[in-house]
C-alpha cells in the first residue's frame, strides 16, 4: 500500500476510535442543524415568524378599529397584547408604552397606536403610530412590512372610509351626500340593487371590497408573489419565506394590483428556506472540522511522529497529501451526512441530486481542507492556529452567506464575499439542490473551487517547507 | 558502515555540528555522549536524513545519507527521544502502521509484530491504547516499532528518558540481545551509565565538537588520575583536604570531597598524609573514575549542566 493510504487510513482508525471527535464532526452538526431549523423555523410545515409580541392600543371609537385588532390577533406572526400585566389588566394606553418598551426584559419591543383620528378628514389615508424598539433595522422592516400587509389586507374598508372622509371635507356636507346620492342611484340604475343600502355603502366607505374578495382570481395558474409555490408532485405546498395572509383578503389587492409572478429558479424544491440555509451550516461545521484536524499536525510534530515517519520511506508530501486526502474524505463524509440530515429533518431533496451534490462537496470539502492546512503551515502553536480558525471562519461564513443572504450587505461586502470559499460552496450546493443544474452547468462554480484549492495549497506547502512543522 | 566527514549544521546563528567526523564499523554499540544541547540529537537527525548539513559528508556503506535516499532509509531504525506513537491506537495498530510504511505485508507482518510484542513483553497489552501504557511500557513500544522492518543501523535518541528502572534495563538488555545479533546501535544519552554499560565504543560531544572517542578504557586512559578517593567534607577533614589541592584535582560536592591525584602522587602517599592527620582509613573510599569524571576534566562541566 502506498504510504499516502497508510497514512489517510490510519488518520481514520485514529478519528473513529476517538469517540468524541466522531461526536464533534457527526453528531454536533446533526443536533445543531436540527436546533437552527427551530429557531429559524425551518420544518416541513411552516416558516416564517411567528409570535412577536406586539402591543395594540386602541383610542379610536371607529368599529373597524376592532376588526383590525381582531386581524391582528389573527395573524400567526404577531402574539396582540393589548392589556398591562399586573393584576387590574387595564387596556394599554399610549402614555404606557415608552416605559414598558425601555424597561429591562420590555413585554414587547413592537407597538401599534389605534389614534382617535384614525380617519382624518384632512389627510388622505389611515393614521397609526408605530413604536419600536429594535435590535436591527431588518427586524423593524419585518414587523413594519407585517403590520401594514394585515392591515391592508384584513381591514380594506378603512381605505373607503379615508376616502369618504377626505371627499367629505373636500365637497362639503350638501354636495358630498348629494354626490354619494347620485352614485348610488347610478349604480341602481345601471346594475340593480337597494338604491338607499348601495347609498349605505358607499358612505361607509365599503366599496365592493367583499365582493371583491369572494371573486376567483382570473387566471387561477398565475401565482401571486406572496403566495408560496406548490412543490411538483406534491400536495404540501412549500413554505413561503414570509407569513401568508388569508387568502381572501389577498385577493382584494390582486385585483388592484395584480403581480403576475414566476420563480425562474427552485420553484419545483421543497423547503426552500432548509435548502438555502443547510449548504451554509454544513460548510462552516465542515470547516471547523478539517481545522480540528489541521491540529492533528502539531500534536504529531510535537510527539515526534514526524521524526519517524520521515525517517521511514515517508516524504513530507506523503504527510501533506495524506492529510489533505483525509481532510477532503472526512469532509466529504461530513457533509453527506448532513445533507441526509437535512433530508431527514426537514425533507430537503437530497437523493435525486447525491452524485453532484458529492462532487460539489468533494470540491467544497478540498477547498475547506487546504483552508485548514494553510492555518497549520502558517501558525506556531494548536492554540494560535485554533484561534485563527475561528476568526477567519465566522469572517468567511459571515461576509461568504452562511448566517445571511448577501443581497442583504452593502455592496463592496457582496464583492468581497466571491473571494471566500463559503461562497463558492454554497453557490455550489444552491446550484445542485436549488437550481437543479446539469454537471456541465456547475463546472464554473467546480473550476473555482478547485482553483481556490490549488491556490491556497501550493501557499500551505510552500509555507510548510519553511515552517516548523516538520522540525 | 557509516561514516561523517567535517559534518556542520548551523540553525541561524548558532552552531549545532562543528565538523563532526566520525567512522563505525558493523555490530557496533556506539554511545554519543553528552549534556543537552551538545549535538547529540542534531547528529542523530542528519544521520536519519531529517535534516540536510550545511557542510560535509555523510554515507552509510558508501553510499550517500541524505532526505531523498529512500534505499538508505530502509536500512535504518529510528527510535526518537519522544514516544512517537499515535496514543488513541492500540499497539498492535501502531506497529501495523509503522510496518506497513516500511513495505511490510500480511503474515510476514503479523509475525513480526508478534515477535516485537513478546519481545518486549507487551503480547498481553497488545489490543490496548497506548495511552493507557505507563511511561516504560510505551518506551518499550517505541524502541520495536523502529525494528520491525529489520535496519541494519538502529538509531536511538535518548530512548530511556523517564523510564522506570525494570522497563529501563528490559530496554538494555534487549539492545544488547539485537547488538550481539549484529545490529549496528548508535545510542545517544546524558547518562554515563548507560554509556558505560552499553557502549562498544564512546563520543564525547559538546557544543557540536565530538571531544573525545574511543572504548571506555581508552577514554578513561585519557585522565591524568587512575583513581578517585571520596571522603566526608568536614571540619576533621579540612586541613587534609587543605593539603591535598596540590597533589591534584579537589572538588566537593554534597558534602563529600573528591579527590584525583596527579599520576606522580601515589596512593600510599595519600594515605600517609591521610594518617599524619590521625584520619582513619574507613574515611576514605577509593574507585575507578567515571566518564562523569572525563568529561569533566575534558569540558569543564558535567554531564547534567
Amino acid at each position: 500500500m502506498h504510504p499516502v493510504l497508510v497514512l489517510v487510513r490510519k488518520d481514520f482508525t485514529n478519528f473513529f476510535r476517538n469517540k468524541a471527535a466522531v461526536s464533534l464532526t457527526f453528531l454536533v452538526p446533526f443536533v445543531m442543524i436540527w436546533l437552527f431549523g427551530l429557531v429559524f423555523g425551518v420544518n416541513r410545515k411552516d416558516s416564517g415568524p411567528t409570535g412577536i409580541p406586539i402591543a395594540v392600543v386602541n383610542a379610536s371609537t371607529n368599529p373597524a378599529a376592532q376588526t383590525l385588532i381582531d386581524a391582528l390577533r389573527a395573524e400567526k406572526s404577531f402574539r396582540v397584547i393589548t392589556t398591562t400585566d399586573d393584576a387590574a389588566q387595564r387596556p394599554l394606553t399610549e402614555a404606557d408604552l415608552r416605559p414598558l418598551m425601555q424597561a429591562a426584559g420590555a413585554r414587547f419591543r413592537f407597538a401599534v397606536v389605534i389614534p382617535e383620528d384614525l380617519i382624518s378628514a384632512t389627510q388622505l389615508g389611515l393614521h397609526l403610530k408605530f413604536f419600536s424598539n429594535p435590535r436591527n433595522e431588518i427586524e423593524t422592516q419585518t414587523v413594519n412590512g407585517l403590520l401594514q400587509k394585515t392591515i391592508f389586507s384584513h381591514v380594506p374598508e378603512l381605505i373607503g372610509q379615508s376616502l369618504q372622509a377626505r371627499a367629505k371635507q373636500f365637497l362639503g356636507d350638501t354636495s358630498f351626500t348629494r354626490f354619494n346620492a347620485a352614485l348610488a342611484s347610478a349604480i341602481s340604475t345601471a346594475f340593480g340593487g337597494d338604491r338607499a343600502e348601495i347609498e349605505r355603502q358607499i358612505a361607509s366607505g365599503d366599496f365592493g371590497f367583499d365582493q371583491l374578495r369572494k371573486a376567483k382570481p382570473v387566471d387561477p395558474t398565475l401565482r401571486r408573489l406572496d403566495t408560496p409555490p406548490a412543490a411538483a408532485g406534491s400536495n404540501n405546498p412549500a413554505p413561503a419565506a414570509t407569513t401568508t395572509p388569508a387568502p381572501a383578503a389577498m385577493d382584494v389587492f390582486s385585483k388592484i394590483v395584480r403581480f403576475e409572478t414566476e420563480q425562474v429558479v427552485g420553484a419545483n424544491v421543497k423547503n426552500p428556506a432548509a435548502t438555502s440555509l443547510v449548504g451554509g451550516w454544513a460548510i462552516q461545521f465542515l470547516l471547523f472540522a478539517v481545522s480540528a484536524s489541521a491540529a492533528s499536525l502539531f500534536r504529531e510534530r510535537d510527539a515526534g511522529i514526524f521524526q519517524r515517519l520521515l525517517a521511514s520511506p515517508v516524504t513530507r508530501a506523503h504527510i501533506l497529501w495524506s492529510k489533505f486526502l483525509y481532510g477532503v474524505t472526512l469532509g466529504l463524509l461530513q457533509l453527506v451526512v448532513l445533507f441526509l440530515a437535512s433530508s431527514v429533518l426537514y425533507g430537503t431533496e437530497v437523493l435525486p441530486h447525491l452524485g453532484l451534490l458529492a462532487l460539489v462537496s468533494v470540491f467544497a470539502a478540498a477547498a475547506c481542507t487546504s483552508f485548514g492546512m494553510l492555518l497549520a503551515a502558517v501558525s506556531s502553536s494548536p492554540e494560535a492556529a485554533s484561534g485563527l480558525a475561528t476568526f477567519l471562519i465566522m469572517f468567511m461564513s459571515a461576509i461568504g452567506g452562511a448566517w445571511f443572504p448577501i443581497t442583504f450587505m452593502p455592496e463592496f461586502i457582496q464583492q468581497f464575499s466571491k473571494i471566500t470559499l463559503v461562497y463558492w460552496s454554497m453557490e455550489g450546493f444552491s446550484a445542485v439542490l436549488w437550481a437543479g443544474q446539469s454537471f456541465v452547468q456547475i463546472l464554473p462554480i467546480l473550476g473555482v473551487l478547485g482553483a481556490i484549492t490549488a491556490g491556497v495549497m501550493s501557499l500551505a506547502i510552500w509555507r510548510f517547507n519553511r515552517g516548523t512543522i516538520f522540525g | 558502515m557509516l561514516s561523517l566527514r567535517s559534518v556542520t549544521k548551523r540553525y541561524g546563528t548558532l552552531t549545532a555540528l562543528d565538523g563532526l567526523s566520525l567512522d563505525l564499523a558493523r555490530g557496533e554499540f556506539f554511545g554519543l555522549l553528552g549534556p543537552n544541547g551538545a549535538g547529540k540529537s542534531t547528529t542523530m537527525s542528519l544521520i536519519a536524513g531529517l535534516r540536510a548539513p550545511d557542510s560535509g559528508t555523510l554515507t552509510l556503506d558508501g553510499a550517500p545519507l541524505t532526505a531523498a535516499s529512500s534505499v538508505a532509509r530502509l536500512s535504518l531504525g529510528l527510535v526518537p527521544q519522544h514516544v512517537a506513537l499515535y496514543p488513541e491506537l492500540s499497539a498492535d495498530q501502531n506497529l501495523r502502521i509503522f510496518g506497513e510504511l516500511y513495505g511490510l505485508r500480511g503474515a510476514d507482518l503479523r509475525a513480526r509484530i508478534d515477535a516485537a510484542l513478546e519481545a518486549v513483553q507487551l503480547a498481553d497489552r497488545r489490543r490496548e491504547p497506548v495511552k493507557n501504557f505507563s511511561g516504560g511500557m510505551a518506551r518499550r513500544l517505541n524502541l520495536v516499532a523502529a525494528l520491525l522492518h529489520r535496519p541494519k543501523l538502529l538509531l536511538c535518541d535518548e530512548p530511556t528518558v523517564g523510564v522506570d528502572p525494570q522497563s529501563r534495563n528490559a530496554i538494555f538488555e534487549y539492545l544488547e540481545r539485537l547488538n550481539r545479533e549484529g545490529l549496528t546501535v548508535i545510542y545517544s544519552t546524558h547518562y554515563m551509565e548507560e554509556a558505560t554499560r552499553l557502549c562498544s565504543r564512546i563520543g564525547i560531544i559538546d557544543h557540536g565538537k565530538l571531544h573525545a572517542l574511543g572504548t571506555l578504557d581508552e577514554l578513561l586512559a585519557r585522565l591524568p588520575f587512575e583513581e578517585e578517593i571520596r571522603f566526608p567534607a568536614t571540619p576533621v577533614t579540612a586541613p587534609l583536604a587543605a593539603r591535598l589541592a596540590v597533589h591534584g584535582e579537589l572538588t566537593t560536592e554534597n558534602d563529600t570531597h573528591r579527590f584525583r591525584p596527579h599520576p606522580s602522587f601515589k596512593l600510599s602517599a595519600f594515605f600517609a598524609l591521610a594518617e599524619s592527620h590521625d584520619l582513619p582509613g574507613r574515611l576514605f573510599t577509593s574507585q575507578r573514575p567515571t566518564l562523569e569524571a572525563l568529561f569533566l576534566h575534558l569540558t569543564g562541566r558535567t554531564l547534567r549542566e
